[in-house]
């Protein structure tokens, strides 16, 4: 953790924190609608939903005590963290049973509740305990970040190949989310397997600032979709139509990969290399 | 920089991308060789909730022939023409299907279907022509003449709604008159969901309307020999085979539609099951009906693909003095009834006298069951739930005549 008083654009764990609980933020509205196309028919629907909200409010009580009371800060992370590990194992768990632990095919695969989704909390969970245990100034802590936000993107792909299976690949352009996230995927692993410079790291950014566009693109192709779904209210085409959210995830990731490499720009400033093993 | 890293990413980059376009690839065409996204959708996501809600519903469609050849639950249940929308989680959907959806693209078979006493002449059987359109009257009435134009039945005013509606409108509303224009419900055969040509050929299928006192053709057929061999050898039949391509291999045991409707050995497939039928069996004097030559000959041309010419032609001369002489015995009994009438004895509507049941028991059930039973092989249906009551009541009858002969004389001296 940086000094007191250090540069908050060095604090990269701060960054971290805030990027946890804005994503906390964002999975209220984003599960509130997601579990809404099912009226909430079971009760466990309703746990992420509360899970989302007392995490966040959580996060805006202990973030600001990082530094002040750093045990509480810490240990409440540590709950928050493995709480969110357990809600989102769960969650796939429930999302299978919805449809493929009745049938095991691709199809029911396919159209079953998204099953990578839930893992959004598993991954938040791993990132606040990360942030505790590992220090932010070291290497290593850069690395965990990235893998992290490698695993996101292995979520993205997953999540953009079996949602848009759902249509058939009907329209050309939905390929382009599987091929962005394989993209990211293929360049965010390479730093695990071998060593890399600093120009790959700049290559990276820019793939990552690629993801980020196909994000945003994604966003207003979801949206003009939605306008032209039929159903009677707005909100009823919100429900059934394509999720809105979901695009966003590839700006959110690329964000967090950014705050791993900044990371090691920060701290390095020179040609990045693998910690030894 | 170093190539090798890029290199790396980028073939890991391909890989997955590679491996999720053979995945794709590996989806059935059924699914995904759709007119629209929409379509390929209602493929898979109709079934996500509805597995939940209603299994059996989704597990019918899923072993339907519907469902092999990539008609999904979209392609039904989109609105037809002239049908309510409901929007239902980003499909629009029709949720009352009607023949207008399975016409869309089963046209010729909905026309012969409209040709036939099942539509239009069915549902005017009970609640009259009031409720048809001019135009469905002025069409059935081409096909079966005097099926349509004709006032309700007077059972409907006297039994009530509740008795029209959960009794006589179940098995009559296969030719209703639907808000979209068309007539009939296709599913009240090949049952919803399933859409099967075997469920539809099963006898019990016929059976759940043409059963009872009125008309007790499922009934006779198991009686018959062909309803006995049935039952013995229904696990070896081929109930699924195409309509168009059913043999004596298929079915060497006939059931209702074998016989009445099905194309076996390359005879012409028909959904009007009149189109064979020599003579009107139900009403109370049977006469020949209009097209009974070529009628007779059409169904003489199916039971010759299992029996022999002299055996046809003796059950069919068999049959025809059955009809005679239930017309002798009917006509009978209706002259009494008629002069009762004639010299103010019996008055007042229909269904008001004790004697008026048993007249119309007379003819509508023993009168139909011996002429059904004599052309369907019901020996037992023919004397003793036929002839035998059809004795009784006609005695009855007269007795009954006489003696409100003898209390009408009385009242007058």
């Amino acid at each position: 953790m940086p000094a007191n008083g250090a540069d908050w654009r060095s604090d990269h764990q701060l960054w971290v924190e805030v990027f946890v609980l804005l994503n906390f933020a964002g999975l209220i509205g984003d599960i509130a609608l997601a579990h809404s196309t099912n009226h909430f028919r079971r009760t466990s629907e309703y746990v992420p939903l509360y899970f989302s909200i007392g995490a966040t409010l959580t996060l805006v009580a202990i973030v600001p005590l990082r530094r002040r009371y750093a045990a509480v800060w810490r240990d409440v992370g540590y709950l928050l963290g493995w709480a969110g590990i357990g809600v989102g194992l769960v969650g796939v768990m429930l999302h299978l049973d919805s449809r493929f632990f009745f049938e095991r095919t691709i199809e029911s695969l396919t159209y079953a509740a998204p099953f990578a989704a839930p893992l959004a909390y598993t991954g938040l969970g791993l990132l606040l305990i990360a942030n505790r245990m590992v220090d932010s100034q070291s290497p290593e802590w850069a690395y965990w970040i990235l893998l992290l936000a490698l695993g996101g993107f292995v979520g993205n792909f997953v999540f953009s190949l079996t949602d848009h299976a759902q249509n058939g690949f009907f329209h050309p352009i939905e390929w382009v989310p599987v091929v962005s996230s394989g993209l990211a995927i293929g360049f965010l692993l390479v730093p695990f397997v071998v060593r890399v410079g600093s120009g790959y790291w700049r290559v990276v950014a820019i793939v990552l600032g690629l993801q980020a566009v196909v994000g945003l693109i994604g966003f207003g192709v979801h949206a003009a979709a939605i306008l032209r779904q039929p159903g009677a209210t707005l909100l009823e085409r919100v429900l059934s139509g394509a999720p809105p959210m979901a695009p966003l995830l590839f700006p959110n990731l690329a964000v967090l990969a950014l705050i791993a490499l900044s990371g090691m720009v920060f701290d390095y400033k020179s040609d990045l290399r693998i910690p030894k093993r | 920089m170093s190539f090798r890293p890029v290199f790396i990413a980028v073939v890991i980059a391909f890989a997955l991308i590679l491996s999720a376009f053979l995945i794709n690839r590996a989806r059935p065409a059924v699914e995904t060789g759709q007119r629209s996204a929409e379509f390929v959708r209602a493929a898979g996501k109709c079934a996500e909730c509805h597995t939940q809600q209603q299994y059996s519903v989704v597990h019918e469609y899923e072993i339907s022939a519907h469902a092999r050849k990539g008609v999904n639950c979209l392609d039904c249940h989109q609105p037809a023409d002239r049908q309510q929308r409901k929007e239902h989680h980003g499909f629009s959907l029709s949720t009352k299907l009607t023949a207008g959806n399975c016409r869309s693209c089963h046209e010729p078979i909905y026309q012969e279907f409209l040709r036939s006493r099942h539509a239009a002449p069915s549902w005017a059987a009970v609640f009259g022509e009031k409720s048809l359109r001019p135009e469905q009257i002025e069409f059935s009435e081409r096909y079966q003449p005097g099926g349509t134009r004709r006032p309700a039945h007077p059972l409907t005013t006297i039994e009530g709604p509740s008795a029209t509606t959960s009794g006589c409108g179940q098995c009559h509303s296969v030719g209703r008159p639907n808000e979209d224009g068309t007539i009939g419900t296709c599913t009240a055969c090949h049952t919803r969901h399933t859409s099967s040509v075997a469920i539809a050929r099963l006898p019990t299928t016929c059976g759940q309307c043409h059963l009872g006192p009125d008309h007790s053709q499922l009934e006779i057929y198991e009686e018959s020999k062909h309803g006995i061999m049935f039952h013995a050898q229904q696990h070896m039949l081929n109930l699924n085979a195409a309509p168009k391509e059913l043999t004596t291999r298929d079915m060497f045991v006939p059931t209702c539609a074998t016989c009445h409707m099905s194309g076996i050995n390359g005879q012409k497939v028909t959904h009007d099951p009149s189109e064979r039928l020599s003579y009107y069996l139900a009403d109370p004097i049977t006469k020949a009906r209009p097209n009974r030559e070529r009628a007779q000959a059409a169904m003489k041309q199916v039971c010759v693909q299992c029996h022999t010419t002299p055996l046809i032609e003796r059950v069919y001369a068999d049959a025809e003095r059955v009809v005679a002489s239930t017309n002798d015995k009917v006509q009978a009994a209706s002259e009494v009834m008629a002069a009762l009438r004639k010299d103010g004895i019996l008055t007042g509507p229909p269904f008001t006298h004790p004697l008026d049941f048993v007249y119309f028991d007379l003819w509508h059930y023993d009168g139909r069951t011996s002429k059904h039973g004599a052309f369907m092989g019901g020996a037992d249906f023919v004397q003793w739930h036929g002839n035998y009551p059809m004795l009784a009541r006609s005695v009855e009858l007269k007795f009954q005549a006489e003696e409100l002969r003898r209390q009408h004389a009385g009242q007058r001296r």
